[in-house]
This record gives structure tokens, C-alpha cells and sequence, in this order.
């Protein structure tokens, strides 16, 4: 007889939180035979590499050049929810417009018809937009029983980060310290609604190019360039795992494919390691390491 | 008594005879029977001068993914271990801002701790049964009281509320708070009254530390400030902590190995020393020519902290310049 999980408190309780006492949690009771903790991805290789999937309660940044398939792999997920054990429908925050509704029906199975009712959907034009759904996501999360024909929510994906601070902001110091604090925002917001509704919180990054210097363990080289994930080490702090996706051309390129990577740039709970994969039209797939 | 205290001056149990003041022998030998908790890593428990400290507050900031977590973890089971295996034997309060205790991690770290005290006490089938039913990871993983707060207003309510916790729950030997600034780096329109909250809760800490003899350790994140014209990386929210941290490690890239940097203690001289995080959690790092490192070789990577430190890797000062923001270092 397992022992029934801890209680969270609710976000709605959450204004009143502070005026209880704090209650310490047992750790035991979160271990993941108690409940599901993780999203698969929908391959063993790729879900080997993360140990299971993506967990739960967490905030992961899936970064890389664009057309590395980070997209592709946030419809895949949103479409992967309502069958995995997470039983979910998801939320899809999109900022690069506009979203890729053909690419979502392509993915979906034909088998289940429904499932694209399990997918919302909503714009977020700026990082106060953002701010505002959030707010708005956690009064939906709150009241689950008002749309009884839906999975309750349990992915969100926010596609991408990056583009939400495109516009807006210099370089100069009060901005770069302005896009920071924006950062903490919306990613304080993101974690407690993962922790309260033991959501599996997905965000993408573009990359930007690194000049010199010494490598970090976020530095990578994809399609011949050096590259980071984008909005510096502030973002960096916001993020619990990241995920670097990257792509090297072949160097005799007779093979005519790229060969694709991806690598946990860090986790708390991963050692740093990588996996092949491809690009399918039937969606994102780990690969064994080629023959050279 | 007071004959017995008279003749027994040295002993580390001895009863003051004044109960108001304490001499030069009553520190010492209270500096003695102050235990310290096992980082893991032997060449970073010799910088600290035997590990963690207890009665003080320890600060330990790094880059995203260098460990702090991890350090935050090993000590959260390491202060567990058993008396008779040489820990302490106590209980770890761990407050989550974050959401980065895993606790597969967590159960991972305890199993690594437990086969290296048997690998280390070979014969201790032969202790008591009650020592042997504690190396279980489960036990471990259930004696860290787990806080997740999820606002700074939460923060501030389980600091308040850990004086009445700890004076229940006096087996308590270490405080972990990971991380501590990262619900303060949001905008508050009154930054004064940031500050004033943060030495607050900074002085609560070391108060606590004190009262209750226990290690108090805050992870910190790593930030980029403008100063002196250009961008340096410093702790966050340093104006607000500099002063009330007693000790304040550094953890850093030196090429693809971490380094940790001992950038303030009362006793210990500033000090480097190499470590890795491996699946069993903070262990030495392998070196095939491990050699004396000092402060001026590990000159290279060592951060500015306000006025202190500075940057030497000209290579970060370069990409700063250059109007990018740094990242960390090389680990391919």
C-alpha cells in the first residue's frame, strides 16, 4: 500500500500560504515510484539519456540554432502528454509566430482524433504578455473541474524565450539589468506553477555566437560555429536543465545529412553526456552513434 | 564542580565556572568539539580546514551547472553519517527556492555515501545493530527535512519559522538554502527595503547557526555587474550579503575541471583545490599530477567580489568587452 503523496498546496492558496506554518516535505514521498515524475520522450534512447523523460516539478531549456528541432520536439511532447502515464493536455506558449498548426496536425495520430483537444494554445507578444497568461494559466490550473473533458494541464512549452526579449531592449547596463529581472519573473512563475500542479515545464532558446574565449559547459559547435544559448547567464540561472541541440555538417558531406546532437549542458539530476538523433517526419528520434 | 574545573582546565567537558565569560582555553577547546561535516572531496575539506564549519554561515556561489546543487546535497547526507564513522550523526534542513533537489540525485549521493563508510569500515557488520540499520539510502533521504518555497515572501516565513523548527528538531546539523538570492533578483520597487530584508535574514541565519550549532550553508548564484566600466561576474545580491557570510567558497572552471576557492574565512588562509562531481556525488578529483595550487596560479579564474577580487582570465575580460556576457569555462 503506497503511501499517499504529499499534499501541495494549491495556487489558489498560495496568497495565504505565507500565514501557515511552512510544513517540511519527506523526501521519500517524492521518490518516483510514488507517483509519475517524468514525460517521455517517446524514444528509449532519448529518454535514457535524460533518465526517464523530462521531470516534472522542473524547468528545462532545450536550446539551439534554429531548424535543430527544438520546436518539432515541443509539438511532439504536446502531442506525446495525453498517452503518456502524465495522462496531460498541454499548454503551448508560442512567441515566434506563427504557430505551426500544419506541422501539429502531421504529427498527431491518426488514431486518436481528440488528441488535439488536449493542446492549448496562446501568443505571448512580450515578456509582460507572458506574464499576464502565466497568470491566467495558473487560475485554469487552479480550477481543473471547470472543463471536465480535458486532461488536466501538465506540460507547459514556451517556444521560444528568446524571441520575447528581441525587441525592447539595448545593450546598455539598465536594460541588460531590466531583461534580468524580467527573467527571474517569468521564471519564478514558471517553477512554482511546476512545483503546485507538478507540471513538466518546457522552454527553448536560440543560440548566439560566442567569439572567444574559453569554452563553458555551455558553449557548443553547431553547424560550424561556435555558439551559446541566448540571453546570458542570467537566463542561465533561471533554468534547472539545460539542453543543447546541435548539428554538425559532415565533413566530406556525401553522406548529405547533418548529424544531430543533443547534450545536457547540465542538470541537477544528469551527468553530462549526449545522443544522436534525427529529424523524422514522424517526429524526433534518438539513433545510435553511426559507423564511421 | 568548581574544584573539578580546576583541576580538569583542558577538558572539552568541563563546567565554566563563569558562566558569563568565556577565556582563551574555553574558545579553543569549543573550537575542538565544533565538528565540521565532509565535503566529500578530501582537497576540499583540507582548504576548509576539515570540512564545512558548524556555528558558521558558509556562502558558496558558482556558474549555472558547477555544482552548488551537488555540494548542497553531499553535505545535506554527509552530516548524517553515523558518529561511529566519524560524522555527525545529524539531520539536514534543506530549503528548495529553486526546484533543484532531485531526489533520485539525492537517493543516488546517499548510496554513494554508504558504500564508501562500508568500504572505509570494512568490520562494521560487527557494530551494533542500530548503527548497521541506518545505512540505508532510504533513511538518509527521509532524515532531510525538504522546504520548497516558491516567493521571496515564503522564503522570508520558513527563515522565521526555523527558530521554533530547530529548537523542536534539535538533531538538525545543517541548514542548506539553495539558492538563496534567486527570489530577490526580481524587481522590487523599493530596493532599500530589499537590502534591509536581506541583512535581516542574513543576521537571523547566523544567529541560527550560532544558537543551535549547526553549519549554515546559502548557494548563491554568479551574476554580471557594471563596474569600473566594464562588466566583472560577481556573486548576486552582494551589496546585501558581503558582510554576514563568516566563510565564502568559490566554485569555478579552470579548463574542464571545477575548482573550488576558499575567498574568506576568520582562520584559513584563501586556498584553491580541485574537485569533480562523479555519480556518487563531490569526490577528489582524478589527477595524474595533482600539485600544490595557490591562489596566484589559480590566478586565471578567480572572481571579482565587489572591491575584493578581480577578474585575471583576460580571455572573460575579453568576451566582456566585446559586449557579450561570459558564460563560464571550458568543459567539453
Amino acid at each position: 500500500m503506497r503511501p499517499p503523496g504529499p499534499t501541495v498546496p494549491s495556487a489558489a492558496s498560495s496568497s495565504s500560504y505565507s500565514q501557515r506554518e511552512p510544513r517540511p516535505e519527506n523526501p521519500l514521498l517524492l521518490l518516483p515510484s510514488s507517483r509519475v515524475t517524468k514525460l517521455s520522450l517517446g524514444c528509449p534512447l532519448l529518454d535514457r539519456l535524460l533518465s526517464g523523460g523530462l521531470p516534472a516539478a522542473s524547468v528545462t531549456e532545450i536550446a539551439g540554432e534554429s531548424a535543430t528541432g527544438k520546436t518539432q520536439l515541443c509539438l511532439q511532447l504536446a502531442l506525446l502528454a495525453p498517452q503518456s502515464p502524465l495522462s496531460a493536455s498541454s499548454l503551448f506558449l508560442y512567441s515566434d509566430l506563427p504557430f505551426p498548426l500544419h506541422r501539429l496536425r502531421r504529427l498527431a495520430p491518426k488514431s486518436r482524433p481528440d488528441i488535439l483537444d488536449h493542446v492549448l494554445v496562446a501568443a505571448a507578444h512580450s515578456p509582460t504578455d507572458l506574464l499576464s497568461l502565466l497568470a491566467r494559466a495558473q487560475r485554469l490550473l487552479a480550477n481543473p473541474g471547470r472543463s471536465p473533458h480535458r486532461l488536466p494541464i501538465r506540460l507547459i512549452l514556451l517556444d521560444s524565450v528568446a524571441s520575447l526579449f528581441r525587441a525592447d531592449f539595448d545593450a546598455s547596463p539598465a536594460d541588460l539589468r531590466r531583461r534580468s529581472a524580467l527573467f527571474f519573473q517569468i521564471s519564478a512563475k514558471l517553477k512554482e506553477l511546476a512545483y503546485r500542479h507538478q507540471c513538466v515545464v518546457v522552454v527553448t532558446n536560440q543560440v548566439m555566437d560566442v567569439v572567444e574565449g574559453d569554452a563553458g559547459n555551455t558553449v557548443a559547435w553547431s553547424s560550424g560555429r561556435r555558439v551559446s544559448p541566448a540571453l546570458g547567464i542570467a537566463w542561465a540561472n533561471c533554468v534547472n536543465t539545460r539542453l543543447f541541440l546541435t548539428r554538425e555538417v559532415d565533413g566530406d558531406g556525401a553522406s548529405g545529412g547533418a548529424r544531430r546532437r543533443m547534450k545536457v549542458a547540465f542538470a541537477p539530476h544528469l551527468p553530462d553526456r549526449s545522443c544522436e538523433f534525427v529529424i523524422r517526419r514522424d517526429g524526433v528520434f534518438g539513433v545510435e552513434p553511426a559507423e564511421r | 564542580m568548581g574544584e573539578q574545573s580546576g583541576k580538569f582546565l583542558l577538558c572539552s567537558h568541563y563546567i565554566l565556572i563563569f558562566a558569563w565569560a568565556q577565556n582563551a582555553w574555553d574558545m579553543l577547546s569549543d573550537e575542538q568539539s565544533q565538528k565540521h561535516i565532509t565535503t566529500g572531496s578530501g582537497d576540499l575539506n583540507d582548504i576548509l580546514g576539515g570540512g564545512i564549519h558548524c556555528k558558521e554561515v558558509t556562502e558558496i556561489g558558482g556558474v549555472p551547472g558547477v555544482g552548488k546543487t551537488q555540494l548542497g546535497i553531499q553535505l545535506a547526507i554527509n552530516v548524517q553519517i553515523p558518529v561511529e564513522y566519524g560524522g555527525l550523526g545529524g539531520k539536514a534542513v534543506y530549503i528548495d527556492t529553486e526546484g533543484s533537489f532531485m531526489v533520485e540525485r539525492v537517493y543516488q549521493i546517499a548510496e554513494g555515501c554508504i558504500r564508501d563508510i562500508l568500504e572505509h569500515f570494512p568490520h562494521s557488520h560487527e557494530k551494533s545493530s542500530s548503527g548497521q540499520k541506518q545505512l540505508q539510502p532510504e533513511h538518509f533521504l527521509a532524515d532531510i527535512y525538504y522546504f520548497r518555497i516558491c516567493s521571496y515572501t515564503e522564503q522570508i516565513a520558513v527563515i522565521n519559522y526555523l527558530e521554533k523548527f530547530l529548537g523542536e528538531h534539535k538533531d538538525v546539523r545543517i541548514v542548506v538554502i539553495d539558492s538563496v538570492t534567486f527570489h530577490f533578483r526580481q524587481d522590487f520597487e523599493d530596493l532599500a527595503l530589499r537590502t534591509r530584508v536581506l541583512s535581516g535574514l542574513s543576521l537571523k541565519l547566523m544567529k541560527i547557526a550560532k544558537t543551535y550549532n549547526l553549519a549554515v550553508v546559502l548557494l548563491n548564484q554568479v551574476t554580471t555587474k557594471f563596474t569600473e566600466g566594464s562588466f566583472q561576474l560577481t556573486l548576486a545580491l552582494g551589496d546585501s550579503w558581503s558582510h554576514s557570510c563568516t566563510n565564502r567558497l568559490i566554485l569555478y572552471w579552470n579548463g574542464n575541471e571545477r575548482y573550488a576557492h576558499l575567498d574568506k574565512s576568520p582562520s584559513l588562509p584563501v586556498a584553491s583545490a580541485p574537485y569533480a562531481v562523479t555519480g556518487k556525488g563531490i569526490r577528489d578529483a582524478l589527477h595524474t599530477n595533482l600539485r600544490e595550487v595557490d591562489a596566484t596560479e589559480q590566478a586565471t579564474t578567480v572572481f571579482l567580489y565587489l572591491n575584493v577580487w578581480h577578474i585575471l582570465h583576460s580571455q572573460i575580460e575579453k568576451q566582456l568587452q566585446g559586449g557579450q556576457l561570459p558564460i563560464g569555462m571550458d568543459n567539453s
